[in-house]
């Protein structure tokens, strides 16, 4: 997978989970609370991801995520497949 | 002061809302099929009543059915359905308006299927703790409805939903609360709670090929309950104040009792089902007398069944046998913490249309059941007032009595 490819699959998957949003508003530098994502959210949005790509988030450095380019950077530089 | 009930939403294995529910029961419907929601063929109960087309997604997005256990989901859609039909309670600050719901195993789907991960080493869904504990139902229909008043939650197993609703009446009568959203909802059609009922002979393992003919109580032969799903929710509120805002006023919440056996954990006992009628009768300034219809815990149980039948011989003596008497689990199964929720919704629309609803698959009757069931078929009786029994495991006994508005 690309690191274009993983772009688009992870906003693609984020506009699922985020209510009233559509992927096209959604980009790298967006930042959860602008989704209307709070911390819950974001933890419940991070374990989807995991099933979801195939990959597991350090958790210690999954609480500095605050975007999401940061879920998009981690499975780019952790090379996951998705399921 | 009268407590009046102005809306209810059902949620059931003979069908979602009132209408369609009642439809079903009158026709004598049975809800019980093979389980579907997972693969059951190690189970020795292989059948349950499930709520077939259900779905969250209609009235839930998937952020918020990530944080909800389906037995939150079937309460909020009985409150949705219920809040409807009472028209909204939008007069009524959100501080005076109370929510009371009974389970009796709260979020044990979430707890079953989040036990599985962490045993496999698997991360455990974030939402587990709130979807498991058992104020998650009432938290979310406070939540989806804006209801700021008292939000209780009450776990006494198979009368959970009863006390849910006992506890209602209370807060109103003491001024508590204007308006109080109650009921029950369980969602246990699960294998280990299963698995766990079964250990205790609790359910019937014998009609896994005859999933419809499975739930009989009073009948011969009958050999335990089959286990259910679903959620009832009434609208309550003070008489003067339903007038005022012109809500249609289906039956009143006359009397509530309550008692409890205090001898075995499981094991009913006749003398604490009897002090609960007898309470309930005398907290809605009744005589024995007066009760025209009876929709009996019944759960199909061998034991159960005769218990219950005895004991309200001995408080309605020799009228006991004039008394029209319906089993609701015969169709629906036994839906635990839902079920005398689902029972009181009975008990209204009998008082409502005049119809007993039938028990089914009461051809023969056991000889120590002997009162009229309403075997089959329906009947036109026109009660004025009914009693709707709970008795749970814990010994914990209750008693609702609806009238005519």
């Amino acid at each position: 997978m690309d690191t274009a490819d993983i772009e688009t699959k992870v906003i693609q998957f984020i506009a699922t989970k985020a209510e009233n949003l559509d992927a096209s508003t959604i980009n790298r530098s967006s930042k959860f609370e602008e989704l209307g994502l709070d911390s819950m959210d974001t933890i419940q949005l991070l374990f989807d991801a995991e099933d979801a790509f195939g990959i597991n988030f350090d958790s210690e450095e999954a609480k500095g995520f605050s975007s999401v380019g940061d879920i998009i950077s981690y499975i780019e530089k952790h090379q996951a497949t998705p399921l | 002061m009268r407590i009046v009930v102005t809306g209810m939403g059902i949620v059931s294995p003979i069908g979602i809302g009132t209408d369609q529910f009642w439809s079903a029961a009158v026709n004598g419907v049975s809800g019980i099929k093979r389980i579907s929601a997972f693969d059951a063929s190690k189970q020795r109960s292989q059948i349950a009543g499930e709520v077939a087309g259900f779905d969250p997604a209609t009235f839930l997005s998937a952020k918020y059915m990530d944080q909800t256990d389906r037995f939150a989901q079937l309460a909020l859609l009985a409150a949705n359905l219920a809040l409807d039909d009472a028209g909204g309670l939008d007069g009524y600050a959100p501080q005076r308006v109370a929510v009371s719901i009974g389970s009796g195993m709260g979020g044990f789907g979430t707890f079953e299927s989040s036990a599985t991960r962490r045993f496999k080493n698997q991360p455990v869904p974030p939402f587990t703790v709130p979807r498991t504990m058992a104020n998650s139902a009432a938290a979310w229909v406070a939540i989806k409805h804006g209801l700021k008043g008292v939000n209780l939650t009450c776990s006494t197993a198979c009368s959970s939903g009863a006390n849910a609703i006992g506890m209602a009446l209370d807060l109103l009568r003491a001024g508590r609360a204007d308006a109080v959203v109650a009921g029950g909802a369980e969602a246990c059609v699960l294998p280990l709670t299963m698995t766990s009922f079964e250990i205790l002979h609790a359910l019937t393992t014998s009609s896994n090929s005859d999933p419809e003919g499975a739930s009989r109580p009073f009948a011969k032969g009958r050999a335990g309950f089959v286990m259910s799903e679903g959620a009832g929710i009434l609208i309550l509120e003070k008489e003067e104040q339903a007038i005022r805002r012109g809500a249609k006023i289906y039956a009143q919440l006359a009397g509530f009792g309550q008692a409890c056996d205090a001898k075995h954990i499981v094991m009913p006992d006749i003398e604490g089902q009897i002090s609960t009628m007898q309470a309930a009768i005398q907290d809605a300034g009744l005589k024995p007398d007066s009760i025209d219809h009876i929709n009996a815990h019944a759960t199909s149980t061998p034991l159960g069944d005769i218990v219950e039948t005895r004991a309200i011989k001995h408080v309605f003596g020799s009228r006991a046998g004039d008394i029209a008497i319906s089993a609701t689990k015969s169709m629906v199964g036994h839906s635990i913490g839902a079920s005398a929720a689902i029972g009181s919704i009975a008990t209204i629309m009998a008082l409502h249309t005049g119809t007993i609803h039938p028990t089914i698959n009461l051809d023969e009757a056991d000889p120590e059941c002997d009162l009229d069931y309403t075997p089959n078929r329906a009947q036109q009786k026109n009660p004025r007032t009914g009693l709707c029994n709970a008795f749970g495991f814990g010994g914990n006994n209750a008693s609702i009595i609806f009238t005519n508005p």
